[in-house]
């Protein structure tokens, strides 16, 4: 020590440099300091007092900023957002969303006066199978469209296509009015993605992913901390601190559902979105679909078909890569069925079969298991008029009428088993 | 290049909360700490062998501060630049196949903005660690061996820097074009073995990034050499791989 206090003098070269070290170093807290104070709302500032803070760092030189950065900032509590009551559903995570867009404000982007999804006779052919096959498709803003078909029917190639991950072998691709294939990050800015089997980085916890997701979308600040608080609970994850390697597979889902809106987006792809759910979480992403209606296009891949019964205004049904239904539910088991149908129960069903015969209005009878007689008519109020007189003539005990409406489980089989024919 | 700074943000913090933090860091701090140690301990591990028959004998040539870097540098070239070939196989492949990229990349993040932040924070990686580890190299030996050409050393462990970006580079293309880590490994180790052959011709050693290690070992022991020529050509490499990677990257599905 004696030896290098001998050789080294205050105007030496290393302790100059030294001293320059020292002064950039202060001058950077310092810089770093003053911006966050300044950038930072009060109510985030601890004890309430900028002033405070501001003189501290400008007079206790050095201290002062260190002793701001680390204990006079206070982190973003995760803030209760308004909650409206959601049209779709009553329940905590569908106001939740539903919250998520008020907040959020209107959609960003431009503003499409055409179908959310537009596919133009569109292929996708893996080596020598053809996933897709011819596929078209629109789908207006603001719905919730069904897209259902049986296993390896090119639902989740349909999902990579408009998500930017694949690109057709031929035919167009729509997003938003932007061409999928050629917008890149503009039109992905406007989308959010859930796959059939989200994967994280395992090392991350959940705010760490959800932080990471919106800056991908250029969000930081307030509005990232503030979203991100609400997707925790949106997902009920608030209070899990855990690493996202040991979620179980439900977390994960609901994870995935999270980070699909951190934007906000204007049209959300769901492939699969309820297959790892339990009960509960089913019903609770459910219920936050249909309170997206109308705020943004929701595209929900299913092969549940109560699921799109539940929450879906149109529905397309493929097969084979190719769409072999489109329309409104209801239009398509009209469309389908073609003939009404009644489920009957009286005390003597054979009685009332005898007596049914030559009815005009009738086209089908059939006897259930459980005695329980389905009637098919391409006239129902004519059945409706005269079968309950029917049953009265006879002097029979009418147990049960009701309409035994077409399913849109009888529709999807029909239309697939008919393809396969 | 959407989304970059997101991206690397997340790389960096990978790379210290996984297993990559230890992996090439300690390869290269292992190379700087034993290599004066070795060089130190040499003669006396050679002495306490004993037992040569009669009218052998072993000559070590006396420790100094030059022989501990040389075998430094000798241990980045060769034990350093496989850990990084084999560490680096699934650099970009990696993320696709465990599906965390489908989900990174169906948001407004480009391919290019993904390859290239997955380049320059393992390009920080190894930079970081060469000067740590060198700084670590040059104390123990001034310890252990008393001062020694220590420009000369920190000087050679640059154009090794330059040696390991190329080969960093061509990993990243080699993982971007090929699925499996351990296939884009095996022709990263091809890469490597082809350098080494390059390496002992004259003509393609002085133009080349083959000749970058030969041009360390002459500056290390402070011989003239044309280093010029093999930095500018990796440099023209390396972008070209990244160059390479990104295009081909952007072509593939997810």
């Amino acid at each position: 020590m004696r030896l290098i206090a001998a050789s080294v003098s205050i105007g030496s070269p290393l302790v100059v440099a030294l001293l320059a070290a020292l002064a950039l170093v202060e001058l950077g807290l310092l810089a770093w300091a003053l911006l966050d104070l300044a950038r930072r709302p009060a109510d985030r500032v601890a004890g309430g007092s900028r002033l405070l803070w501001l003189l501290l760092c400008l007079f206790v030189q050095l201290i002062g900023p260190v002793i701001y950065l680390a204990v006079g900032r206070v982190p973003a509590a995760p803030r209760a957002l308004p909650r409206p009551q959601a049209p779709g559903g009553g329940g905590h995570v569908a106001r939740a969303a539903a919250a998520l867009y008020d907040a959020a404000g209107p959609p960003g982007g431009a503003e499409g006066t055409g179908p959310a999804v537009e596919l133009v006779d569109v292929r996708k052919v893996f080596r020598t199978a053809a996933a897709l096959d011819g596929l078209s498709l629109r789908v207006p803003e603001g719905s919730v469209f069904g897209f259902l078909g049986p296993n390896g029917a090119g639902k989740t190639t349909t999902l990579r296509i408009l998500a930017g991950l694949a690109r057709p072998t031929s035919g167009e691709a729509h997003v938003l009015g932007h061409d999928v294939a050629g917008a890149g990050g503009d039109v992905r800015a406007l989308i959010g993605f859930l796959p059939d089997v989200p994967a994280f980085y395992k090392w991350m916890t959940a705010p760490q992913y959800l932080r990471f997701a919106g800056s991908l979308f250029g969000l930081r600040g307030d509005v990232l901390d503030v979203r991100v608080a609400a997707l925790l609970d949106l997902a009920g994850l608030v209070r899990v601190g855990m690493r996202i390697g040991g979620f179980s597979r439900g977390m994960k889902q609901r994870l995935g559902v999270a980070q699909a809106l951190v934007n906000a987006p204007r049209l959300l792809l769901l492939d699969e979105p309820t297959s790892a759910l339990d009960p509960i979480g089913r019903r609770e992403v459910l219920d936050m679909v249909a309170a997206l209606r109308g705020r943004t296009t929701v595209f929900f891949s299913t092969h549940i078909l109560a699921d799109v019964e539940r929450v879906c205004d149109t529905v397309a049904i493929i097969d084979h890569g190719r769409v072999a239904a489109h329309a409104p539910i209801d239009e398509l088991r009209l469309r389908r069925g073609g003939l009404n149908r009644l489920a009957v129960e009286v005390d003597e069903p054979q009685r009332l079969v005898a007596a049914l015969e030559g009815a005009a209005w009738l086209r089908a009878v059939e006897v259930a298991e459980d005695g329980g007689l389905r009637l098919a008519t391409d006239d129902l109020e004519a059945a409706q008029r005269e079968l309950p007189a029917l049953i009265a003539r006879l002097g029979l005990a009418l147990r049960r009428l009701e309409s035994d409406e077409l399913s849109l489980e009888d529709v999807f089989v029909d239309l697939v088993q008919g393809e396969h024919r | 290049m959407r989304g970059f700074g997101a991206f690397l943000g997340k790389e960096l913090r990978e790379t210290v909360h996984t297993w990559r933090i230890w992996v090439l860091p300690a390869f290269i701090l292992f190379a700087a700490l034993s290599s004066p140690l070795i060089t130190f301990l040499m003669p006396t591990l050679v002495d306490r062998l004993g037992g040569m028959p009669q009218g052998f004998a072993i000559s070590v040539p006396e420790p100094t501060a030059l022989a501990a870097y040389v075998e430094y540098l000798g241990n980045l070239g060769e034990l350093v630049m496989f850990a990084l070939v084999i560490a680096y196989g699934g650099i970009v492949s990696s993320e696709v196949r465990s599906g965390t990229a489908a989900l990174a990349l169906a948001k407004p993040l480009s391919r290019g903005a993904f390859v290239l932040a997955k380049w320059l924070s393992q390009l920080l990686v190894v930079a970081v660690a060469a000067v740590v580890a060198t700084a670590a190299c040059i104390a123990l030996t001034a310890v252990l061996l008393g001062a020694g050409p220590a420009a000369q050393a920190v000087a050679a462990v640059a154009l090794w820097s330059v040696y390991a970006i190329v080969i960093l580079s061509a990993m990243v293309l080699l993982s971007a074009v090929l699925s499996a880590p351990a296939a884009a490994a095996g022709a990263g180790i091809g890469v490597y073995a082809s350098f080494a052959i390059l390496a002992q011709f004259e003509a393609t050693s002085r133009i080349t990034p083959a000749g970058l290690m030969p041009a360390a070992q002459a500056v290390l022991n402070g011989e003239p050499t044309h280093w010029q020529a093999p930095v500018a050509t990796s440099i023209a490499v390396s972008a070209a791989c990244l160059a390479a990677a990104v295009w081909r990257f952007a072509r593939r599905e997810i």
